[in-house]
């Protein structure tokens, strides 16, 4: 804040002598966060003049720094009434909006203040960190001129108007930028990084401006001078521009970088490019490049896995024996995943059975004699067993999975490995229950490890045993700490929330399911803010290609699944809640678990301790540079119960889904969910352009089939037509959708007959001809089709033929369940409540931990670190 | 896998590989910070679906002028997961880490903190990677546990 409060005599601003040096001393104690003093030295002026604006304002600031915020919020406004042609009361408004994140106010308040006080640096300073941020960048611009013009010297000042430009989309105007900075520039010293940044970000810009020889010339004189020093990025910049620029000495600059580091894809690539191949359309010739490298650099892995993908029928084979049995002599776990995405091709996926299989035979010990086999480690059979195990596990075919991995335990009992297969055998398989018995036999055979902590956790999620899963992650968490959960969640584990989530999901706790995913939101836009401060860090540091990096990951920050996971999760739980309000008020056993009751009293008592502790120091934890103005995150509804009542599940639906219309648009599921919400708060236009969109990606999905005939239906029963422009346009997408003249039921039943194989049609069908109002009767008889024999069913679908049977209340449901489970033998997935009951306490049996009665020992916990960890 | 330098899109796979791998963890600002502050020095494995499966985030100090003010590098966090284990990778990524601190900061050596009961961690460093232990730090780790403060010298 600039010191100089101004004023004619008959202002209300004027100060006596004593109070104005007062008033300077306020300004600096504030500077320098002696609030207790600062507050004092307010008072000392206010008893003289209690209707001075500058004044209130600073005490209201400093009240809120010391935790008191709505006192002082309520004395800033005071204050900004008693002065409004002062610089300080909005510029002090606009620090605290700053901090409570409502940034677009902020700029408001902070353009006031500079209304009052043009070139004041602070301020400007401010006001381009806000404008970053909105992403303003004509306003950005503008600043960062202003400012350069303010101050020329400061060498930060260029860059920022530079970058400026360049997000502005004004490319050129950079190059002139950078280029009159550089010639400002006397002296620069050799190794000098900040400087070696900046030259790098100038190559960059001429690389973008495809003036690729001068980018060039840059580089290597820079790098002569040893101006720029980062070795990989002049590696990397001087291959792709000599590539860009057709120049023979490109193949020996790839060369290089693959001496370098020889296990990235991108250099193989940049190489293979220079040659004008790609690997998808020259296989043949790529192939060759590889091959010599595999031979110029037999420890890297890149460029014999490469091939895999490249070679076909004799060659692959050829390939693959070495790769594979060099994998199972290391004994390297990932071996089958690393090569998985080879099955797509049904060639390959039999030629690496064939010689796994071999493997095999080649590596079983012979009883008969003593000792095996002299030739290979006993090791390589095991892990030759687990491949296979893998393999057969991928295929579906559970039960010679589960077979191999019985012989590989009595080889080796000790591998956490085969447990975690055998885990997620049994997962795939439908018996969560076994899944999670067999994942916690390999956690504890490394209790140290956290993965396999978190696995089990995981495990135990998916069977709905959430308190014991909490049991689990906390042998890891903090122990001070309300709970496991609330650490995780304080440390942003999308996984946990996103698991936990679901859990409560599927046993019917909405509100619950609703917090975690809240919580997932709430991560989001805590790392939509924590760039804030990087918009001024970054341009004092000159980093500027990685802050430009960063930048465009947060525009594309909610295209992240987990975030697409949870809007669409949380959006389907607000619109059944519209549909069925009494699902609201439906708490299937009493809301909070019993960990998490407890964990409840913990966190309360937390958090009074975190905002006592806030209002002692006067500051937060937080690293902002206005600290202690952030606003501390507040649960105010820790059952998540007011979620739930919410009078506005639709518009909280679309404000989660908002962001998928641009990030996810290549995801059904997306369209989908935004179709749901938009068409039931009577948003035709935008539910007409999710149809679309979703008919674009696949004709055939059956979610879609039955949006297609919700919307005809809701479009033919509305009391009157819809009125345009929306109307006429809803009206045009459902006539391509559905072909003119066939009734909405034909429509049904042709999309039946066309798939009447599929498990999910079938349900989409019986789901729509329930909606047109057919009876239990019929829609029964359509669902139970899919016990057909050559319908193709899955657990998945199978689960969601019988929520919809239980949703219509079908009374056939505990038959459909009897057929479910004779179909899927391993699956416990339809057995009845006792019976579900009894194997919930089977997969506990080999529990050290379980259930909240067994606190974790402090060792435990505390050894918790594995192999290349610090 | 493929091994590149780290870019802000990793970093929320980085933090959930260190989540699941590691006691001591961090917000994301802190990987954001590290990653702006020396973007040469971060490198991350991925699969070929583009999970992180490893990682290491490093940085650069220098020591007190009263300690002589050297200019070092020093690796906060790597990781591999488990099911991505010897192949090498975290020796990978360790050496690309210390190949950048050196060539753009000069840095003089690399250090490191690791909890004394890890061995297989402790192994990897001295044996594979020729690092030392140069002190104990007493009750290092929020737990109470000592770490080793590791180094390896850059000089010849």
């Amino acid at each position: 804040m600039s010191k100089k409060p101004v004023a004619s005599k008959e202002s209300n601003r004027h100060l006596s002598p004593k109070e104005a040096t007062l008033f300077r001393e306020l300004l600096s104690l504030y500077e320098t966060k002696n609030l207790k003093k600062g507050l004092k030295t307010a008072d000392q002026i206010l008893k003289k003049h209690p209707e001075h604006g500058e004044t209130l304002c600073m005490k209201g600031l400093v009240l809120v720094h010391m935790g008191r915020r709505e006192e002082g919020v309520e004395l800033v406004r005071k204050g900004i009434r008693m002065d409004l042609t002062s610089h300080i009361v909005w510029h002090v408004f606009g620090l605290i909006q700053k901090g409570e994140k409502k940034y677009e106010d902020a700029l408001k308040s902070y353009t006031q203040a500079l209304r009052f006080d043009k070139d004041n640096l602070n301020l400007l300073r401010d006001v381009a960190q806000l404008q970053t941020q909105l992403r303003l960048y004509d306003g950005l611009v503008e600043t960062r001129y202003m400012l350069l013009r303010l101050r020329p010297t400061m060498r930060q000042h260029w860059i920022s108007l530079a970058v400026a430009y360049h997000l502005n989309g004004n490319l050129a105007e950079t190059k002139n930028v950078l280029m009159e900075y550089e010639k400002t520039l006397k002296n620069v010293p050799h190794y000098d990084v900040e400087h070696s940044e900046t030259l790098l970000y100038h190559v960059r810009v001429l690389e973008e401006l495809g003036q690729h020889a001068e980018a060039l010339a840059l580089l290597d004189v820079s790098a002569k001078d040893r101006a720029i020093v980062d070795k990989t990025a002049i590696m990397e910049f001087r291959a792709r521009l000599l590539s860009q620029l057709k120049s023979e000495e490109a193949e020996h600059a790839w060369k290089v970088l693959i001496e370098h580091n020889p296990e990235c894809y991108e250099y193989y690539k940049g190489y293979l490019s220079n040659h004008s191949l790609n690997i998808d359309d020259n296989p043949t010739e790529a192939l060759s490049f590889l091959r010599d490298f595999s031979t110029q650099f037999p420890k890297a892995s890149v460029p014999r896995r490469l091939s895999l993908s490249l070679a076909s029928g004799a060659e692959f084979k050829e390939l693959a024996e070495p790769y594979i049995f060099s994998g199972l002599t290391k004994g390297v776990p990932s071996l089958f995943v690393d090569l998985k995405s080879l099955y797509t091709d049904p060639e390959k996926l039999h030629a690496l059975q064939d010689i796994v299989e071999t493997i095999r035979k080649d590596t079983t010990p012979d009883p008969s004699l003593a000792s095996p086999s002299p030739s290979t480690e006993p090791t390589t059979y095991l892990w030759t067993l687990y491949f296979l195990a893998q393999h057969y596990s991928y295929l579906s075919e559970y039960a010679k999975a589960l077979e191999l991995l019985d012989l590989a335990i009595v080889h080796t009992p000790t591998l956490p490995e085969l447990y975690t297969c055998r885990a997620r055998t049994l997962k795939r398989a439908g018996d969560i229950y076994g899944a999670s018995r067999a994942m916690e036999d390999a956690r504890l055979l490394d209790g140290q490890d956290r993965f396999l902590n978190t696995k089990s956790a995981k495990y135990r999620m998916r069977a709905g045993l959430i308190d014991e899963a909490s049991a689990l992650l906390g042998l890891f968490t903090k122990k001070d700490a309300p709970s496991p959960g609330a650490d995780l969640e304080e440390m942003q584990s999308l996984f946990y929330l996103l698991e936990e989530g679901e859990a409560h999901r599927r046993a019917g706790r909405y509100n619950l399911a609703l917090k975690k995913y809240t919580s997932v939101q709430r991560i989001f836009d805590d790392f939509e803010d924590d760039q804030y401060d990087f918009h001024g860090y970054s341009l004092r540091k000159f980093t500027i290609n990685v802050y430009l990096n960063m930048l465009d990951w947060e525009d594309h920050l909610r295209s992240h699944p987990g975030y697409v996971k949870a809007a669409l999760a949380a959006s389907r739980i607000f619109v059944d809640i519209y549909d069925d309000p009494q699902l609201a008020t439906h708490n299937p056993d009493g809301g909070a678990t019993d960990a998490e009751k407890k964990a409840k009293k913990k966190a309360k008592k937390a958090q009074k301790e975190k905002e006592d502790a806030a209002k002692k120091s006067g500051t937060t934890t937080s690293t902002n540079e206005d600290k202690g103005l952030e606003v501390l995150y507040k649960d105010e509804d820790p059952e998540g119960m007011k979620l739930l009542a919410a009078s506005d599940p639709l518009e909280r639906a679309a404000k989660l889904l908002q962001p998928l219309t641009t990030l996810a648009q290549k995801n059904i599921e997306a369209w989908i969910a935004i179709y749901d919400v938009a068409i039931r708060r009577g948003k035709f236009l935008q539910a007409a352009q999710a149809l679309s969109r979703a008919h674009a990606l696949d004709t055939d999905n059956s979610d879609l089939h039955v949006r297609i005939i919700h919307a005809k239906h809701t479009a033919s029963n509305l009391p009157e037509p819809i009125s345009p422009p929306a109307g006429p346009v809803f009206l045009e997408t459902l006539n391509r959708l559905i072909p003119e003249g066939v009734s909405l039921e034909t429509f049904n039943s042709q999309y039946l007959q066309k798939h009447s194989e599929s498990a999910s049609a079938i349900l989409a069908t019986a789901q729509a001809s329930r909606l047109m109002g057919a009876s239990l009767q019929e829609v029964q008889d359509v669902v139970f089709t899919v016990l057909n024999d050559k319908v193709a069913l899955d657990i998945k679908t199978a689960l969601e033929i019988s929520s919809f049977l239980n949703k219509i209340k079908s009374p056939r449901v505990d038959e459909l369940h009897k057929a479910f489970d004779e179909k899927f033998t391993i699956s416990t997935a339809f057995k009845t409540t006792e019976e579900s009951a009894k194997l919930r306490a089977w997969a506990l049996t080999n529990d050290s931990v379980g259930g909240t009665a067994v606190t974790p020992t402090e060792n435990e916990a505390d050894l918790g670190t594995t192999t290349g960890s610090v | 896998m493929n091994i590149r330098l780290a870019r802000a899109e990793d970093l929320a796979g980085m933090q959930a590989g260190n989540l699941v791998n590691l006691p001591e963890n961090y917000l994301l600002k802190f990987w954001m910070y590290h990653i702006v502050s020396w973007p040469q020095l971060s490198f991350v494995a991925e699969n070929d679906k583009g999970l992180i499966v490893g990682y290491v985030l490093a940085k650069v100090e220098q020591e007190p002028e009263e300690k002589g003010g050297v200019i070092h590098g020093h690796v906060n966090s790597i990781s591999v997961l488990r099911s991505y284990r010897r192949l090498g990778l975290a020796k990978r990524l360790m050496i690309l880490s210390q190949d950048a601190m050196y060539s753009v900061y000069k840095a003089e050596y690399c250090s490191l903190h690791v909890r004394k009961s890890n061995i297989a961690a402790i192994a990897l460093y001295r044996d594979t990677l020729g690092f030392e232990i140069a002190e104990v730090e007493k009750k290092y780790y929020a737990d109470g546990e000592d770490g080793f403060v590791m180094r390896l010298s850059f000089k010849t």
